[in-house]
């Protein structure tokens, strides 16, 4: 099938989806205005890649084999939207399919039956993993509720019905499928929580109830980022759901319920750490501007104020690399970033984020969330007076001034902000995740060794 | 002293506010400056026919802690207006001033940061002077009824609808039509203005000398205010800490427990600064209690400098709802209403609902348009956190340090 268009695309939402946000029922997101600059910055994805060669496909499909596949990977998911990026990531269901393979054949023949579904047809998914998981400490059965983890409520000859809820889905209301992985490793026992499997949107009983960073107002010139590229995160709920069974890709099977959620989890924080190098690099550069602007850039505390983050950009930059030149290929193939350099480099990012953005906004000062918006600079009444009190230092003007704060404002310190904030550090796993994973894949023993002659035991 | 509705009714005095380049004709009526009216009205409310603390000057440090604690419940504004008070102790010129604004029972704002176009006060004939320049940062300047514009050394009092000023307004209220998910921003926003002084007349009578050391007075005040509000807001993000942690069931989780250590930390820390400030306050000019600058310095200098720590730790602990938590209106959907509670709950002595709402207050105040504007702008108090860790150490006594110091090395 060819590749779909903007239009089709915004056609194929039109389903029958049940998709809510703030109370009420969307009936079409491309039409709401919460959510409709979110469909057509997907929409504009489709456009930019779009190829009417009956085999052509999103390079978000390529199973990455090289280094060049990856950096080409890489760059064209940098020129898309966040639901390449989930789509990407659960491609990587091609990743454990040698392995589910060996457990029952025909989960690894619907896994790439799948893959070549979603690239035929071109369509996006979701990665659908975290439940809602009740109280933390206790076991899947051990819950008060049995259905605060994803489980499988019936098994039918030609296929299962679930029931429970996953939370945090990026672009789910904004995808065509829901692909269903298990939160974390299952025990002998909970089988029924053991599943994995691809739901379409539209599907009987699937409910989404969403929030959005994107901005409110008739006027968001003042929000340049998130007016441009918010995106809806989705509650799902799964009211007895029936999944047919070239959709299921795990059922019952505990002992691999974690390679599921590990290999996803890795392509998460993959895609996070990727890009981290160049956002780091992007604060670099507002903070060296933020300081001109101010006329403080030659100033001994600005400097060593940049400089730190000008480390902090430069190891985000070192940990990808290292994550790609320690890469590994599995048997079938495809190659994965190394888990140690990507949780490692994932840990830094978000442990220091915040001390970076504090730095940005010491040196952008309290006008950085209190500038007139474009609309008071554009005013026939006031915008003289914006012009003239907001000259800035070395040439800048009031409407340069105003544009670079509120972008770092939208970026740092409101809503978007606050959104990137929370699931930068969250995606993937949280920070101790991050920790025991690092730790996990150390060379402990070289390092004893390493020891051990140096101390001459 | 007067009622709530009669201060909505005082701010229709034909004051020039813009708001997001639109002549705002009624500041009540606006959306989002209405939700800065409503928290002012509250406290007119609460002191409806005595005299409000905030005209109170503290001149024991009893009355100073009093005084401060009334001012971090009370809307913004009322420390504003405290701190216009304060300089009546510095100048016997200030006190018929201060007189006439207590028989209003008005509200005034400092106007001490210049624009690009800096204040400038030119002499009149007449004794009185004429402003021309702009002001910004000045917090209430929109809903409070008198400008305290310090142009030079000359500090002069200026009506908000006065001829010639223009207040360009801005505000983190949240815009939602349906702002239930906003707890704390949806009734404790204050806005911010930009003023421009456009050849603005006032009379001598309203025209003070001084200005600088009013300057240094406000700014303590300010610092005050801020430290005092940061030891509370150390205990709430401890409180939601420990309460999420609890409603997700994780408080005996190892590195749960480090990270929860880590905000009691903190919070007694910010707790203990302001304390001290409080328990070395000094008899300044004027006979005026003021809290030790010393401690103010260092505690806000320390407060910022890991807050963002702190409210990365409180992500941690919370989790993901914090920024997709369903709204109430999403619980009260006959639809999905019950099954958003359902999967909220976590165990059966937590309501869904409840947790939801904890969300919300997190996300308010330390993941949203309201915690953005509240950490940069206590953040950068005083010139931001280099600039604190500079005044602490201007501030901090050095003499006996160094004698110690040598008499440790045997230095005579």
């Amino acid at each position: 099938m060819p590749m779909m268009t903007g239009e089709q695309y915004r056609a194929s939402l039109r389903d029958g989806r049940r998709c809510y946000i703030d109370g009420e029922l969307i009936e079409d997101p491309g039409e709401h205005p919460m959510l409709r600059t979110a469909v057509a910055s997907v929409a504009g994805t489709y456009d930019r890649f779009y190829d009417p060669a009956p085999d052509a496909f999103h390079p978000m499909y390529t199973i990455p084999r090289s280094r060049e596949d990856m950096d080409r990977r890489v760059k064209a998911l940098g020129q898309s939207d966040i639901t390449a990026g989930t789509t990407a990531a659960c491609m990587a269901l091609v990743d454990v399919a040698p392995e589910l393979g060996k457990l029952r054949p025909e989960y690894r023949d619907r896994i790439y039956a799948f893959f070549d579904w979603c690239k035929d047809t071109d369509v996006r998914c979701s990665e659908a993993i975290t439940d809602a998981k009740g109280h933390r400490r206790k076991r899947p059965l051990q819950q008060d509720d049995p259905d605060a983890y994803v489980r499988v409520v019936d098994r039918q000859s030609d296929g299962i019905v679930i029931r429970g809820a996953k939370l945090h889905i990026t672009g789910a209301p904004l995808v065509h499928e829901q692909v269903v992985l298990p939160t974390k490793s299952m025990k002998p026992g909970e089988e029924d929580y053991a599943v994995a499997c691809s739901v379409p949107t539209n599907a009987e009983g699937l409910h989404i109830v969403n929030t959005t960073n994107a901005p409110r107002g008739e006027d968001v010139r003042h929000f340049p980022i998130s007016s441009r590229t918010n995106m809806p995160e989705g509650l799902l709920v799964f009211d007895d759901v029936f999944v047919p069974n070239e959709r299921v890709f795990l059922d019952g099977e505990t002992s691999h319920a974690a390679s599921l959620a590990h290999a996803l989890g890795l392509w998460e924080r993959s895609n996070a750490v990727a890009y981290s190098g160049s956002s780091a690099d992007r604060l670099v550069g507002l903070a060296s501007l933020l300081a001109e602007m101010n006329g403080a850039a030659d100033r001994t505390d600005i400097r060593d104020r940049l400089s730190e983050l000008a480390i902090y950009a430069t190891m985000c930059r070192a940990g990808w690399e290292a994550a790609m030149a320690n890469a590994k290929t599995n048997e079938d193939g495809t190659l994965s970033p190394a888990s140690l350099y990507v949780s490692a480099s994932k840990f830094y990012n978000a442990e220091l984020h915040g001390r970076m953005v504090d730095i940005l906004h010491d040196i952008a000062g309290a006008l950085l969330v209190e500038a007139p918006t474009m609309a008071d600079h554009d005013s026939a009444e006031i915008g003289p007076d914006v012009r003239e009190h907001l000259l800035g230092e070395g040439g800048w003007t009031a409407a340069e001034r105003l544009k670079l704060l509120h972008y770092v404002r939208d970026l740092t310190a409101d809503t978007y902000g606050g959104w990137i904030a929370v699931t930068e550090s969250l995606a993937g796993g949280g920070q101790y995740a991050q920790r025991l994973v690092t730790l996990r894949h150390y060379d402990l023993a070289s390092a004893k060794e390493l020891a051990r002659k140096a101390v001459g035991l | 002293m007067i009622t709530g509705d009669a201060y909505r009714e005082s701010l229709g005095d034909g004051r020039a506010v813009w708001l997001e380049g639109r002549r705002v004709p009624d500041v009540t009526a606006d959306p989002l400056l209405a939700k800065s009216v409503a928290w002012v009205a509250s406290t007119y409310d609460r002191y409806e026919g005595v005299t409000n603390p905030m005209f109170r000057v503290p001149m024991t440090r009893d009355e100073l802690r009093d005084q401060m604690d009334f001012l971090v419940g009370a809307d913004r504004t009322a420390t504003t207006t405290a701190g216009c008070f304060a300089l009546t102790t510095l100048s016997p010129e200030l006190r018929s001033l201060a007189d006439e604004i207590v028989g209003r029972d008005a509200r005034m704002a400092a106007a001490v940061d210049d624009t690009a176009k800096p204040v400038e006060a030119q002499a009149r004939a007449d004794g009185g002077v004429e402003l021309s320049g702009g002001k910004q940062h000045v917090l209430g300047a929109a809903v409070v009824h008198e400008l305290l514009v310090l142009a030079g050394d000359v500090a002069c009092a200026v009506p908000v609808a006065a001829e010639g000023v223009r207040i360009l307004a801005h505000s983190p209220a949240p815009r939602a039509g349906d702002d239930r998910h906003f707890p704390v921003s949806r009734s404790s926003t204050i806005s911010e203005g930009l003023v421009v002084f456009d050849g603005v007349a006032v009379p001598a009578e309203r025209v003070f000398r001084g200005a600088d050391a009013f300057r240094d007075t406000l700014k303590l005040w300010e610092r005050a205010r801020a430290v005092a509000e940061q030891a509370d807001r150390a205990e709430l993000i401890m409180g939601l800490a420990q309460v999420i942690s609890e409603m997700n069931g994780i408080t005996a989780v190892p590195h749960v427990r480090d990270k929860l250590s880590a905000i009691a930390v903190y919070a007694k820390m910010c707790r203990a600064g302001w304390d001290a400030a409080l328990g070395n306050a000094q008899e300044g000019p004027g006979g005026m209690v003021c809290p030790d600058d010393a401690y103010l310095c260092a505690t806000k200098s320390y407060g910022s400098q890991l807050y963002s720590d702190m409210t990365h730790y409180l992500h941690d602990v919370a989790g993901g709802a914090v920024v997709t938590a369903p709204t109430i209106a999403d619980l009260e959907h006959p639809v999905v209403g019950d099954q958003l509670r359902k999967y909220m709950r976590t165990m059966s002595e937590v309501q869904g609902e409840d947790r939801t709402r904890i969300f919300h207050v997190i996300r308010d105040l330390f993941a949203d348009t309201f915690g953005g504007w509240d950490k940069v702008t206590n953040q950068v108090v005083d010139g931001g956190m280099h600039a604190q860790r500079m005044a602490t150490l201007d501030a901090f006594d050095l003499e006996p340090a160094r004698r110690r110091a040598r008499e440790a090395a045997g230095i005579t």
